[in-house]
């Protein structure tokens, strides 16, 4: 059977030199994953300039679909931060469909870029950084209040300042490791059914029976997987939405 | 392939290891049968991935793969979210504000106009009814002018008539008493006569009147 994991493994398309930062090297080499995420923009990036080429009253089918997507995180943005969420909605609304478009290259056409950690470690850190500098510009040190809820009582404070500090800590590992997870877990189910299809119709007939089922579970994992690729997607823009919204409107709450 | 080729050129353990090969689709048949010099190229480069890989346990946590991943993760980003920020969010929230009021302004003007015209409809409607009254009114003063004059007229025309009548009654009595007086005379002459026929003598005057008054 192949091998359900080489299906992450990185490759080199166009070799580029390694630079050296701090001490770090950086391999600029556009690779497989690299190239994926080129795909998946540039394909936002053709959608939106068709969808908005020529915005009319009454919307063309492009049009409306670019409109179904802007309200949706607009809705999102808004209900969750407020009236502030206009001025948060293109980083939400980036993150979303630069997300949503590598999870579809990986469902539909080449390599997952999603299911790779340093992608989504690297999403994470820009949206809990985002969350930082904000808070700090918006409250300046007011910033640490977020680990201060009210109307706790002096004597469990201690406690609970610990307990938000960790969990704050933990939002970014949680925000990459839930988008890579389910991204490698689904990739790795759907590569490991369409193994067992393989394997089972190359022993003959009874094989070729048996095999009917991997194959129904294969079509109907790739729908669950197409769910999973816009629910991440919408996960990772809700979770944005509600962090920014805790240094936004710190201390309304 | 060249890719992966240089892969397996950059990573130290480039060993084209037996450690794995059983695992990969592309040596299911060769591991059995070939002999192991018969691992062309192609063959290898996949073996050695897939190898790696299971050396390594997820391709991902190759950290070697991070930093550059991060670089081009930032630009494209970076791109996308410009590209968002400036271009397709402000034009999409400018058509979508400008269809909001847009349709508010027509409904706005259309709320109008029904307004306008149910005043001009209310309007006509009072005029209409205005003119049917003061049409009714001049109907019935004309049927009132009408009927007062037949009446005047039609009782001059009576009183005329019942002129003629009068006169016409009063020229008739007068005919009739006359005639009345003659029969009488008849009668009296007539009486007479036979009475002298019969008796051969005649009778008088006061007999014949109380025997004429008698009949």
């Amino acid at each position: 059977m192949a091998d359900p994991l080489h299906q992450f493994q990185i490759q080199k398309i166009v070799e580029l030199p390694t630079v050296e930062v701090a001490g770090i090297p950086i391999d600029l080499s556009i690779t497989n994953s690299v190239l994926a995420m080129m795909i998946g923009t540039g394909a936002v990036l053709l959608f939106f300039l068709f969808a908005t080429a020529r915005t009319a009253i009454i919307p063309g089918r492009m049009q409306v679909m670019a409109e179904g997507l802007f309200g949706l995180i607009d809705d999102l943005a808004e209900s969750i931060i407020g009236d502030e969420g206009r001025h948060f909605f293109p980083f939400i609304f980036t993150l979303f469909l630069f997300i949503l478009s590598l999870n579809l290259v990986g469902m539909t056409t080449y390599f997952t870029a999603t299911s790779q950690l340093a992608v989504t470690a690297a999403l994470a850190v820009l949206t809990i950084g985002t969350v930082i500098v904000v808070g700090f510009a918006r409250n300046g040190l007011g910033f640490f209040k977020l680990f201060v809820p009210s109307g706790v009582p002096w004597w469990i404070l201690p406690l609970i300042v610990v307990i938000e500090i960790v969990s704050f800590l933990m939002r970014p590992i949680t925000l990459s490791l839930r988008l890579f997870g389910n991204m490698v877990g689904g990739h790795i189910v759907m590569k490991v059914f369409a193994g067992f299809v393989v394997a089972l119709a190359g022993l003959g007939i009874g094989g070729v029976i048996g095999a009917v089922l991997p194959l129904l579970s294969v079509v109907a994992l790739t729908a669950l997987e197409f769910l999973v690729a816009y629910l991440q997607a919408f996960v990772f823009a809700v979770l944005t939405c509600v962090y920014l919204n805790d240094v936004v409107n710190l201390g309304h709450h | 392939m060249s890719a992966a080729n240089d892969t397996l050129a950059m990573s130290p353990a480039a060993e084209p290891s037996d450690t794995a090969p059983v695992t990969t689709v592309a040596t299911l048949d060769p591991v059995a049968t070939a002999p192991a010099d018969a691992h062309a190229d192609t063959h290898e480069s996949t073996e050695h991935a897939g190898g790696e890989a299971h050396a390594k346990g997820l391709p991902q946590f190759q950290t070697e793969h991070w930093a550059g991943q991060i670089v081009w993760l930032v630009i494209i980003f970076t791109i996308l979210y410009i590209a968002i920020a400036k271009m397709f969010a402000p034009k999409l929230r400018g058509v979508i504000s400008t269809r909001g009021s847009t349709i508010s302004e027509d409904l706005a003007n259309a709320r109008a106009i029904r307004d306008e015209a149910e005043a001009q409809a209310k309007m006509s409607a009072e005029e209409t009814a205005a003119a049917h009254a003061a049409a009714r009114k001049l109907a019935s003063d004309a049927k009132t002018k009408a009927a007062a004059e037949s009446a005047k007229v039609q009782a001059e025309e009576d009183a005329k008539l019942n002129a003629l009548i009068e006169d016409a009654e009063t020229s008739i009595r007068a005919s009739r008493d006359k005639a009345m007086a003659y029969v009488e005379d008849i009668a009296t002459e007539t009486a007479s006569v036979l009475v002298e026929k019969l008796t051969g003598k005649a009778a008088t005057k006061t007999a014949l009147k109380a025997a004429l008054s008698k009949a």
